[in-house]
């Protein structure tokens, strides 16, 4: 008997009996509550969902292109991701980024750079979402939507809001606990008032179960922890759960355990409509039925011969596309080595194109719903994920266990449980740990999956030149304001935020203001000082 | 008497994953770690490495920028004749740029493939020559 990779025990076959009496006949429809088996009761066999490919390359002018194209290729959605420095809420001009500016993604600090890298997308029919700190990503789609005067309230998108985890997996902002819940809450609230569109919370549990090499059960469980955090903090704002509750999404990752994955994200979606119900008193259906987007697994890839990833990719598509899911991004053949190349994003998209086009799996809704086996493994899924949960917040305020190193600890033993599994055999990775081929045989796809992007050193030069020559007075003024409304608990800092950026100041230059507004260095690494002095005074 | 290893991560790569499994599979195997973490420069890892007076240094590299900051760490090793030795490990190394980095003057650079064994045998052999090289 084996087990699912969660390790959820697996019985040779399942029959009528695995499942509760009755089931068959009383399986809910999807369209209906509990949602498990997704929010659409009409089958939508082409533009089911939305088709992205990471994006983001060099400085904002090239990333800009690159968006065009995928456009034009037939993307309905893009996904920006920011260099190192970027995702870090630092410029390109302090000191430890400067070999990695625009390797990895874009590098945007400023309203100049949101602007460029937007220019000419239609920012009301393209939904916009990013890998970029929330506050950031935010502010600039709105000076960028404004520069293009289309109204802010026609965007969508999403924001991915990380307080809880953003510090242990990924990048690091060096920001106190406090302060990174607060700036979650404010662009939520932000966006409940003035972008109805928009998704203004996307719990990305793909992040930090990439960085961290959770199970299913403890990706979704972590996940459910920072939705009830945040939920509540909006809730204790005086929000009405049904007015921001709709705006929630989930990025959900997708690893090689095909019929796991799909029970995740089935359960997931059960559980997400049993917790606004019951705990939280939401009456909207749209409040009740999450929208899941998901991201293919980039661990489960491979340096070693890159084709077999193009294959990986395929049949986590195929197992999100009969999940239901409303978006996907298939993670590259090149993914371990790079960010994507143009080849790739084409295999990406073509892939997902494939299986929308040709293989007809899109006619039904879930139509894995009802096999004996899939809601078995939902079920022990959704029960095992919520054990996890109440056994977490048993031991506490999440934000304290944050502080505290809990969540660390979680990522850490996952990280050492992969790379056991690995060397041990118990996972198979063809290509890493069986079925090698010699080096001099891995050639295949192998010279473009090893392309470099060499560092944008011209860039560094060109943000010293803006910082030169803004008008100082305005700066200071403007990174008062924000210093002020940081430390005032009842201010929303969004707004104060947008005005800092209209003054060309950029993301590090906000980032080291309000991190001195909550009595922390100006900057975190002690390598540079504030563009202006007497912001703190 | 242990053999002691500083393991880190340069400039603004994030991906600690393989640096913490490495730092923990060599303190089970007897080493004793020092661990540097994230957000380092070549200064700084020099600096800790001879106040705590390691036998050998381990980059985990999982950017590219290893390639423009391990030149410069080499050159101020030398500069200060420190003998402490230098490894690098990580899954963007291709063959090729691991082949550069051991005629720079690198003591050993390991791979996704690279075992546990095979690491900690190379990792021994470098601690062991410290002292013997003059």
């Amino acid at each position: 008997m084996g087990s699912s990779r969660s390790g959820i025990p697996l019985q040779d076959f399942y029959n009528y009996d695995d499942v509760q009496n009755d089931f068959v006949k009383n399986i809910p429809k999807p369209g209906e509550y509990p949602f498990t088996r997704g929010h659409r009761s009409k089958a939508q066999p082409v533009g089911a969902w939305i088709h992205r490919e990471l994006s983001g390359e060099g400085g904002p002018v090239k990333s800009n292109e690159q968006l065009k194209y995928l456009i034009e290729q037939g993307q309905k959605g893009i996904d920006v991701i920011g260099d190192a420095a970027t995702q870090g809420w630092m410029d390109p001009d302090h000191p430890l980024v400067v070999h990695s500016v625009g390797t990895q993604g874009v590098s945007a600090c400023c309203r100049d750079d949101y602007l460029k890298l937007y220019k000419d997308i239609p920012l009301d029919a393209i939904s916009i979402s990013t890998s970029l700190p929330p506050l950031f990503s935010l502010v600039g789609l709105v000076h960028a939507a404004n520069e293009a005067n289309v109204p802010i309230e026609k965007l969508r998108g999403s924001l991915i809001q990380a307080p809880l985890y953003t510090e242990d997996c990924g990048y690091a902002c060096n920001l106190p606990i406090e302060l990174r819940i607060r700036l979650a809450t404010d662009t939520m609230e932000f966006c409940t008032l003035h972008m109805p569109k928009y998704h203004s919370y996307l719990e990305d549990t793909y992040f930090f179960s990439e960085s961290g090499l959770v199970t299913a059960v403890e990706e979704i469980a972590l996940g459910f922890v920072q939705i009830r955090l945040l939920v509540r903090e909006m809730l204790k704002r005086g929000h009405d759960i049904d007015s921001f509750a709709p705006r929630i999404a989930i990025l959900v990752n997708c690893g090689m355990d095909f019929f796991e994955e799909i029970a995740k994200i089935r359960a997931t979606r059960h559980l997400f409509a049993r917790l606004m119900k019951e705990e939280f008193g939401a009456k909207d259906s749209r409040s009740l039925s999450v929208v899941i987007a998901c991201h293919t697994s980039g661990i489960s890839l491979t340096a070693q011969q890159p084709v077999n990833n193009i294959i990986r990719g395929s049949i986590q598509a195929l197992a999100l596309v009969l999940s239901g899911v409303h978006a996907i991004e298939i993670s590259a053949f090149d993914e371990a080595y790079r960010t994507p190349s143009p080849e790739s994003h084409m295999v990406g998209l073509r892939t997902q194109q494939v299986i929308e086009l040709e293989t007809g799996v899109t006619k039904v809704l879930d139509p894995l719903g009802g096999s004996y086996y899939l809601e078995n493994l939902t079920k022990n899924l959704e029960e095992k994920i919520w054990e996890m949960v109440e056994e977490i917040e048993d031991k506490g305020d999440p934000a304290v266990l944050s502080e505290n190193g809990f969540f660390k600890g979680i990522f850490q033993n996952a990280m050492e449980r992969y790379s056991n599994q690995i060397k041990s055999g118990d996972l198979s990775v063809v290509g890493l740990n069986v079925l090698q081929i010699p080096p001099e045989e891995d050639t295949l796809l192998k010279e473009v999956s090893e392309q470099k992007i060499e560092p944008y050193y011209e860039r560094i030069k060109e943000i010293e030149e803006m910082k030169n020559s803004r008008n100082k007075n305005n700066l200071k003024k403007a990174l008062r304001k924000l210093y002020t409304h940081a430390q005032s608990p009842d201010a929303n800092l969004v707004a104060a935020t947008i005005e800092a950026m209209a003054a060309n100041a950029t993301a590090g230059e906000i980032t080291g203001t309000l991190r001195m507004a909550y009595g922390g260095p100006y900057d975190y690494h002690g390598l540079v000082k504030p563009p202006v002095e007497g912001v703190d005074k | 008497m242990k053999y002691k290893v500083l393991i880190g991560i340069l400039g603004m790569d994030q991906h600690e994953v393989g640096s913490v499994i490495i730092a923990k599979m060599l303190r089970d195997a007897g080493f004793e770690v020092i661990y540097i973490g994230r957000f380092n420069t070549p200064s700084s890892v020099l600096r800790s490495a001879i106040a705590e007076d390691v036998d050998v240094i381990g980059l985990s590299c999982h950017s590219w920028e290893y390639l423009h900051f391990v030149p410069g760490l080499i050159e101020q090793l030398q500069k200060e004749a420190a003998d402490i030795g230098l490894v690098v490990g990580g899954s963007v190394i291709t063959p090729k740029d691991g082949q550069s980095l051991l005629k720079m003057g690198v003591d050993a650079v390991f791979g996704p493939d690279s075992t546990s064994d095979v690491i900690i045998e190379r990792m021994t052999a470098i601690c062991s020559r410290r002292g013997q090289m003059d």
